[in-house]
């Protein structure tokens, strides 16, 4: 980290060149066409389509397109189904954040402890192994582990085992969809986690637990006073760069949720699919004035997740 | 005081004592590490398995290949396949190109309009024009139903682009200044001082691009209807879900196929990540973490 | 920071200027549409071709239809690993005859299991003209109600009035039912709707010591199930596609000895209509089927299942986990379902006799009266709205006439590719070859028309495509018939045990709401069957929900 950032400083402290613009434009001409199709796959992929948040003031059903002004944005305040998926998205994006980033700190704070290159090494093979794997992938094993069918691994295994008497269908029963969620989320994204505070603790000064040597500080003791305060400063910033994110759940929601826990997994971009492309006849401009909501909270909590990230690292998230 | 904590680690270092903490920690992340694989090993055994059992079992009971066979023999499911490796072989180059122009470009500290450009860059990433806004211009641009959605989809990614100007930006100033006055061109510049320095950054970014293309399945549930360039990801969705299973030559148990399907999804990486475990860790800067 | 706003300011500016841009363009083509949208809908369609008199005559002699793009759902069972190609290549050749001009058919075979949703996809963002806009689909007849007071249809009331294949039509009452109350025709079907007949298991029913003609009450029918469920540790009494099938009419017909009179959608009682969902005879149904899901005769997959999923279960070669009962299509499906049943080597001592189809119960009868024919899917043609007819007519003589030209198309579509699905020619092959006991012999003489092995299955015996010959509403000429016992038997069984499905309700507000009523219908339902809430609860909480939505609807439905 400290690298990179030396990096940075060297090359923006090199002196500028104070030509005149026109010169200066010239000699870089050659840039400018080589930033050409770059600047022509950002205007297309990204930009143009901001045009089309127009579409929230208008009726867009089928082939009509009619200007109603705010009247999508009253319709979308008045829905009970959009405050829900507004709700659950707050809820389980946190909760979802809180608690991959626990298990990764504990994850990395132990790995840490592990002195045998070989085994450390594996271990860390092993455990970033499922973040590679698709929501596709992860919800497809997952669904059939967790199936009431005879094959069903979990279910069958349970009630082998005698902790179960009868086959429960997790992903359906809404009590237990939110902890499946949760851990399987944990099972995917722990190791890859710890990549970021592994680096961190890699960089902690060693003179730091010779002194607790010194002191003689047990090993649990020596993680509490030197290890865990050495990665809260990671913590906080991978906390704050997630925050800024947490409504752009879509696809871990949408490969595992179903119609009997709506109430309890509905999301936002899961309500404007729904919306948008299972319904008989849809209104695009209603589900655009959906995903522009959701898009300037977004804007609100990247800026504020920018200012905290300048204010306790002094760089900010973009 | 130096000399002295250097005695301590040597001290620490040759003690072979076998301390309780090291070994409740190894007994915890066998543990974890069984977490982790024993799914992994589940899926893997029970393709080859001709017989559906919940059990975990080390090894195939009644060994067979029909899953893979079916796969690689149904014209709608080796297509999605074929599909996933066109897309993501084309998708990662398109990337690769527009990422290190881009970066590239962007660490030009004295090219006006510089701060504009990564302005403009940036932005998006704070701003999106939503689902429908995109699906309409994708629309106009007819690449609705197409496979190359996919490639154009990911072929841009402003967030890989930093992560390659922060690769460039670790090159030594000097190189370029040295090579300009050997009136080398920006291209020239490009191709024989910066890329060749960049390799394992391509290759950290390439895979970035690789896994985000070939993991894809939201896209292509969103902007693509033709059964016939659906990729593999979305094929295995809709055959779990919808019960979907084409009827083959192949005596291959639902289970089985399911299963080898999940396999052949994940193949490509599995076969790739220990070899190149190394340049997909490399891709994580620090301060970002990709959902 | 100066930096920093002046940037800010420029890329506002770059976007305004692109919005500018925009806007010239964009907003101007659909202001046309609009425009020539409100002109086609309230233009009755029969000023239409008045008031375009002038340039329609000679547009309509000009037109040539050289490429057909149709959208299809899994009924067309030519699919890509079923001799999809040969289908087309033929059509093709066939049609392009008959045209006087080559045509080319692009098939678009949706495999999503949300059709509707992508086909509202297609033709909200597509427009006429574009290379993969669809000019004829599939709809439901839940689609069709919907569609067709939006002007994308094009009515064919007088290209199916002046069609060549009227003469030969045998059941006109299927497409005169279709008609709206202005006697447009906005969707065509070629066949009629059929329904679904409840199975039973022979082998099942012989080990509980029972007899099919006993089952007369739900009463009886149900002891039938509880018996089944008795069975074996695993063994269920029935299962279904879904405790009810709120999102397709008409709903009840995979589970109709539960739901019995009860209609849970919007209906017509006495010629008043009302919503079903709130009726008595829905919560009575809701507590029948609780009851049957606590008394585990009901196989709790049929919450999740499909309806691939289900015939699965039922037809399993595991039979220690399936269900005696199966309420499904009738006719050709007991032929598939038998045949099925055979392939997993389910009771192979009965042969054609493995499933019994069991007479409507007397609850049944004195409510609908029998079993229930559905309304039929339908053909319908996208209009591109720009007054003339031309493309219309040149698709309707393409497709829809050709499809039943009681010959060489139709055979087409009824039966697929000749000799890849079926074949005249002298042949002779075996099924299941390797396997002595379900190993079958075929043989056939030169000129004997017969179906030939499944394109991907050499071990099963292809079937049908798209039409069903016993549902079609004008019959073959040319004397093809695949003389399966079992599927006229069905098929005789339901025709004498049927009668029509209610009509499909349709107005803005229940098109607009559709999707919402029926997620919190079924969640509801689900709920109620599986002993979360009470029937009563159920109903109570639907109302509070959207009762007045309810009401509105039913409002709306009677003023028209």
């Amino acid at each position: 980290m400290s690298k990179k950032q030396n990096a940075v400083t060297t090359s923006t402290g090199a002196p500028i060149n104070k030509k005149p613009l026109s010169t200066r434009i010239k000699n870089n001409l050659g840039y400018y066409l080589m930033f050409l199709p770059v600047l022509v796959f950002v205007i297309i992929i990204y930009y143009w389509p901001m045009l089309g948040v127009r579409y929230a003031f208008y009726e867009y059903k089928l082939r009509n397109i009619n200007w109603v002004g705010l009247k999508n944005f009253q319709t979308m305040f008045a829905k009970k189904e959009f405050w829900t998926a507004f709700s659950n998205t707050l809820q389980i994006s946190i909760t979802k954040l809180l608690i991959t980033t626990f298990a990764s700190v504990l994850v990395s704070v132990f790995l840490n402890e592990m002195h045998n290159m070989f085994a450390k090494k594996t271990l860390q093979t092993i455990i970033y192994l499922p973040h590679f794997m698709s929501w596709a992938v992860v919800a497809a094993i997952f669904q059939l582990f967790l199936s009431k069918s005879s094959t069903g691994f979990v279910n069958e295994t349970l009630k082998s085992w005698g902790v179960l008497s009868t086959s429960i269908d997790f992903l359906h029963t809404k009590a237990m969809w939110r902890p499946i969620f949760y851990m399987i989320n944990i099972w995917k994204e722990t190791g890859w986690g710890t990549v970021i505070f592994l680096a961190t603790l890699s960089g902690i000064n060693p003179e730091l637990y010779e002194a607790a040597d010194i002191d003689g500080a047990s090993r649990l003791q020596k993680i509490w006073y030197v290890t865990v305060p050495a990665l809260m400063n990671t913590v906080i910033i991978v906390l704050i760069l997630n925050l800024a994110k947490v409504l752009n759940l879509f696809e871990s929601v949408f490969v595992l949720y179903n119609n009997r826990v709506f109430d309890v997994s509905d999301v936002i971009s899961t309500y404007i699919y729904r919306q948008t492309f299972l319904t008989a006849i849809p209104d695009y401009g209603y589900t655009t004035a959906v995903g522009l909501f959701k898009s300037l909270v977004g804007c609100v909590l990247v800026l504020v997740c920018n200012w905290a990230s300048k204010k306790i690292r002094g760089r900010g998230i973009i | 005081m130096a000399q002295a904590k250097q005695a301590t680690m040597h001290v620490q270092a040759k003690k072979p004592k076998i301390h309780v903490f090291d070994v409740v920690n190894y007994i915890v992340f066998v543990i974890v590490a069984l977490i982790v694989l024993i799914p992994i090993w589940k899926v893997l055994v029970d393709s080859f398995n001709s017989v559906g059992v919940y059990q975990f079992r080390f090894w195939p009971e009644d060994f067979t290949f029909n899953g893979y066979l079916t796969i690689f023999t149904t014209v709608r499911l080796y297509r999605p396949f074929l599909n996933s490796v066109i897309t993501t072989v084309l998708g990662t180059l398109l990337g690769l190109v527009l990422s290190t122009l881009g970066g590239y470009v962007l660490t030009q500290q004295d090219m006006p309009g510089r701060n504009f450009l990564s302005f403009f860059l940036l932005f998006t990433m704070i701003f999106s024009g939503g689902m429908i806004p995109e699906y309409l211009v994708m629309k106009q641009l007819h690449l609705v139903d197409t496979i190359w959605i996919l490639v154009i989809k990911h072929g841009m990614n402003v967030y890989n682009l930093v992560l390659m100007k922060n690769f460039f930006e670790g090159i030594p100033g000097s190189l370029f200044e040295a090579a300009k006055i050997d009136g080398c061109t920006p291209m020239g510049i490009f191709f024989k001082i910066v890329l060749p320095l960049s390799k394992a950054a391509l290759a950290s970014i390439g895979l970035m691009y690789a896994v985000t293309v070939w993991n894809d399945y939201s896209t292509v549930q969103i902007y693509i209807t033709n059964p016939d360039r659906v990729n593999f990801q979305y094929k295995l969705r809709v055959m779990i879900m919808d019960g979907d299973t084409p009827t083959t030559a192949y005596k291959v148990s639902q289970n089985t196929l399911y299963y080898a399907a999940i396999v052949c999804a994940i193949l490509p990486f599995m076969i790739a990540y220990p070899f190149l475990q190394q340049y997909f860790v490399q891709g994580v800067n620090v301060g970002a973490v990709k959902e | 920071m100066k930096k920093k706003a002046l940037s800010l300011l420029l890329s506002t500016a770059m976007v305004a200027s692109l919005a500018a841009c925009g806007n010239e363009t964009t907003p101007a083509t659909t202001d046309t549409q609009t425009a020539d949208n409100t002109t086609a809908t309230e233009a009755p369609a029969t000023e239409a071709p008045a008031t375009t008199d002038a340039e329609t005559p000679a547009a309509a002699e000009d037109f040539t239809l050289e490429t057909l793009n149709i959208v299809v759902d899994g009924t067309l069972t030519a699919t890509v690993e079923n001799g999809q190609d040969a289908f087309k290549e033929q059509w093709e050749a066939a049609v392009s005859e008959k045209l006087g001009h080559q045509i080319t058919l692009n098939i678009n075979q949706l495999d999503h299991s949300d059709y509707s949703g992508t086909v509202s996809r297609l033709l909200t963002t597509g427009q006429p003209g574009d290379p993969d806009y669809p000019d004829a689909l599939i709809m439901s007849a839940t689609m069709l109600r919907q569609y067709q007071t939006t002007g994308l249809l094009w009515d064919m009331a007088d290209a199916y009035a002046n069609a060549e294949f009227q003469s030969r039509v045998t059941l006109p009452s299927v497409n005169e039912n279709m008609k709206d109350n202005q006697g447009h025709l906005y969707g065509f079907a070629p066949t009629y709707g059929n329904g679904c007949v409840t199975y039973v298991k022979k082998s099942w029913l012989d080990a509980a010591g029972m007899s099919i003609d006993d089952i007369k009450t739900f009463d009886d029918y149900y002891a039938m199930l509880k018996a089944f469920h008795e069975k074996e540790s695993g063994t269920y009494g029935v299962i279904a596609a879904g405790y009810g099938k709120l999102d397709e009419a008409p709903y009840i017909n995979y589970m109709p000895e539960f739901w019995q009179g009860a209609y849970p959608s919007f209906y017509q009682k006495d010629g008043v209509w009302v919503d079903g969902f709130q009726e008595q005879a829905t919560i009575d149904a809701l507590a029948r089927l609780a009851q049957g899901y606590a008394d585990g005769v009901i196989d709790p997959d049929t919450e999740e299942a499909g309806t691939k999923q289900a015939r699965e279960k039922f037809f399993s070669n595991d039979q220690s986990t399936s269900e005696g009962v199966f309420t499904y299509w009738a006719g050709t499906w007991l032929r598939t379902l038998t045949t099925n049943m055979e392939k997993q080597e389910v009771d192979n001592d009965l042969g054609d006799d493995r499933l019994v189809q069991l007479a409507p119960i007397q609850e049944i009868k004195d409510t609908w009266g029998g079993y229930i024919n559905r309304e039929a899917p339908v053909w319908v043609i996208t209009d591109d709205q720009d007054g003339s007819n031309a493309r219309e007519q040149a698709i309707f003589d393409a497709l829809l006439e050709t499809m039943l030209d009681g010959d060489k198309v139709q055979t087409l579509w009824t039966y697929g590719a000749e000799d890849v699905h079926w074949s005249t020619k002298a042949e002779s092959f075996t099924t299941n070859a390797d396997d002595p006991e379900k190993k079958k012999d075929y043989e056939y003489a030169d000129g004997e028309f017969h179906l030939k092995q499944a394109p991907n299955d050499p071990n099963s015996v292809w079937k049908k495509n798209h039409l069903d010959p016993v549902l079609v509403i004008a019959p073959l000429t040319n004397g093809f018939v695949d003389n399966d016992e079992l599927v006229q038997a069905g098929n005789k069984f339901f025709t004498e045990n049927c009668v029509d499905a209610p009509a499909a309700a349709s107005c803005d507000t229940l098109t607009e709401n559709e999707a919402t009523l029926v997620e919190l219908k079924t969640t509801l339902m689900n709920q109620a069957v599986t002993g979360e809430i009470t029937p009563e609860e159920a109903i109570a909480q639907y109302q509070a929900e959207v009762g007045d939505l309810a009401q509105q609807i039913v409002d709306e439905l009677n003023a028209q």
